[in-house]
């Protein structure tokens, strides 16, 4: 996708929100008061804060999974407000995953990964070689025509790692990827995330609860009651 | 995997209800099948009739019930001396519960009119003459009434022996009690009345000259009506109750499909909200989540198409076997019926997924996937 790019400065710029809100309930719940902040190319930013500070909010926000309430928020320098095929944003620009995995039962591995691609030009068989491809790179090789059902959590998660991936997209976004695992698979997981970032050049904004996750990232939001209480550089961030 | 592959799936998702969806539109479709192929397979039968037996121009008062109502025989005189009328034959038909069948039609000839020229006699012989009281069966009516030469066959209050076993080339025919009008008319207590008087024209005559001939029939006859024989199936009134019958009846068939499937398109809509927000959420447009919620429900109307044409076929076929049915009816299961009622089907499974695929479109990806 080819997006217009209107200033050099804004180059490394993938995401900019100014005073961004959301109410939900038409204005009885406000889960995001006013949000400014910039995310550069490639970065690896955590969202932290208690529950209900809204931080799923927010991502769904940088997904386009649901319209800001007010506010302007910024994809490589194009309001999102303004661009007509937020489809293909969604499809070829982002890759979202989710705490729930959120597989399609009906459909196995290699099926759920390819599921994106439809909205490519991909001839079928290269939508098939890729999947197999991406499914191999998250270590599940041997389980491609599993169904959801037939996997395990860490299984479940790896497979959905798979799918955000396979439009082959600039910015991963990950809510809680772990949240769902026990210790074992969530160490499998989050390595796997932040390998493949790493390997791809990919941005990641990854929502946690979890300190010690927090900590792999190279830079920490932390969000209180729809606002941002602090945003710094993770000192002690220690690229594995 | 393909689109299609997406579509399958969904209907395979619940294969119980996929499967007692596809029975309540296939028996629908198959209602529509029976229904419209008997009805045409009868007006079929009627216009063949006319056809073998040489008739042009029919003669007679529409305006009745199903059959058309009697009239004064002595038309018959002032009609066969207009213009290019080469032959007339006076007819009374009446349909009548005859023993155990509750339907049968029995034609009261004119002695000697070219009526009675195309019958050909398998067993047995023809009345003596006009005055003789006795019929002669169509060799469905003699199966469908269990007689052979010699039993009696009662008419209203009469009994009156078989004589012959006929063959009138069209199934109407063999399906009649074929007796001398004058009997007829005794035993029904219409003496002096037909209610056809068929016309064959001199050859070679043009469609001016036998609309004229209509006209001047009109003109004697202002009650009556005089038709070429093609127009007589569209017209009459019986054939249209049973057309209009027969489409009402489908038309409820349909409905009732119709609710079915989008009954059924909704339930899968409802229970698969989430799934597709995580489509819209990975980027499907809404237009395919709308394509694949319609390729769906027209899948499922044409299975089910498929599935009642072959019931409705099937069926047809056990129905004429049986023996109050048998010899009356031979229905019209034309490739074009079939086509029309399988087209029929994926109209209702479209129709019946455009509001749920509406629905679907409208659902915001964020909607099912909080947290
Ligand atoms: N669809 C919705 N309708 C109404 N209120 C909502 C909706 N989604 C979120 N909220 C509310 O908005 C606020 C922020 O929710 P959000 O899910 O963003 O919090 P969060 O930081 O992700 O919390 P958690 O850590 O528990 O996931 C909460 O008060 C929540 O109840
Ligand atoms: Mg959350």
């Amino acid at each position: 996708m080819a997006t217009p790019i209107p200033m050099a400065a804004s180059t490394d710029r993938v995401f900019e929100a100014v005073a961004l809100k959301k109410e939900y309930d038409d204005g009885t719940v406000k889960a995001l008061r006013g949000v400014d902040f910039h995310i550069n190319q490639g970065e690896f930013v955590a969202i932290v804060g208690q529950s209900g500070s809204g931080k799923s909010t927010l991502l769904q926000m940088l997904g386009a999974l649901d319209r800001p309430s007010a506010g302007t928020l910024k994809f490589r320098g194009t309001s999102l407000a303004d661009r007509a095929d937020l489809a293909a944003f969604r499809a070829l620009e982002v890759g979202f995953i989710f705490q729930a995995f959120h597989l399609l039962p009906t459909f196995t591995a290699i099926e759920n990964v390819q599921i994106p691609m439809f909205e490519t030009k991909h001839s079928v068989s290269e939508r098939q070689q890729r999947a197999i491809k991406l499914l191999t790179a998250v270590g599940l090789a041997e389980r491609l025509h599993h169904f959801p059902s037939k996997l395990s959590g860490g299984e479940r998660q790896r497979v959905a790692i798979a799918r955000s991936l396979a439009n082959g997209p600039s910015v991963l976004l990950a809510d809680e990827p772990t949240g769902n695992l026990d210790s074992e698979n969530s160490d499998i997981v989050l390595d796997l995330i932040v390998r493949l970032r790493r390997e791809q050049n990919i941005t990641l904004i990854l929502v946690t609860h979890d300190m010690g996750i927090a900590r792999k990232a190279e830079r920490v939001i932390t969000m209180k009651d729809g606002r941002i209480i602090s945003d710094g550089r993770n000192e002690t961030s220690q690229p594995d | 995997m393909t689109f299609f592959t997406v579509v399958v799936r969904g209907l395979l998702r619940r294969p119980v209800r996929t499967g007692l969806t596809l029975v309540g539109i296939s028996i629908g479709i198959a209602a529509v099948v029976a229904l419209v192929g008997m009805a045409s397979g009868y007006e079929k039968g009627i216009g063949k009739q006319l056809d073998v037996i040489g008739i042009d121009v029919v003669v007679s008062n529409m305006s009745g019930g199903i059959l058309p109502k009697v009239y004064e025989a002595s038309l018959q005189e002032r009609i066969a001396k207009l213009p290019h009328v080469a032959d007339t034959t006076a007819i009374l038909m009446q349909m009548l519960s005859i023993e155990d069948a509750p339907m049968m039609m029995v034609s009261g000839r004119q002695w000697g009119g070219f009526a009675w020229e195309k019958l050909k006699l398998i067993e047995g012989r023809m009345p003596r003459d006009g005055t003789e009281k006795a019929v002669v069966l169509g060799r469905l009516a003699a199966e469908v009434l269990k007689k052979k030469i010699g039993d009696k066959v009662q008419i209203e209050a009469d009994e009156l022996p078989v004589v012959g076993i006929v063959d009138g080339q069209a199934l109407v025919e063999n399906g009649a009690i074929i007796l001398s009008l004058p009997v007829l008319q005794e035993v029904t207590g219409n003496e002096g009345k037909v209610n056809f008087i068929d016309i064959r024209l001199t050859p070679k005559s043009t469609k001016e000259e036998v609309t004229r001939l209509c006209e001047q029939v009109k003109e004697i006859f202002p009650a009556g009506r005089a038709m070429v024989a093609s127009e007589v199936v569209g017209t009459s009134q019986g054939f249209r109750i049973a057309r209009a019958m027969s489409w009402s009846t489908s038309i409820l068939a349909i409905v009732v499909g119709v609710l079915g499937v989008m009954n059924t398109m909704m339930m899968t809509v409802f229970e698969r909200t989430q799934e597709i927000c995580v489509l819209l959420a990975i980027g499907w447009k809404r237009s395919r989540i709308v394509r694949m919620v319609l390729w769906e429900s027209a899948l499922l109307g044409f299975l089910g198409g498929l599935c009642g044409v072959a019931i409705g076929v099937v069926g047809v076929k056990l129905l004429t076997t049986l023996p109050s049915i048998r010899g009356m009816l031979e229905p019209d299961l034309n490739p074009r019926l079939l086509g029309t009622a399988v087209g029929i089907a994926v109209v209702v499974g479209l129709v019946s997924g455009l509001y749920p695929a509406w629905r679907s479109s409208r659902l915001t990806p964020s909607h099912a996937l909080h947290g």
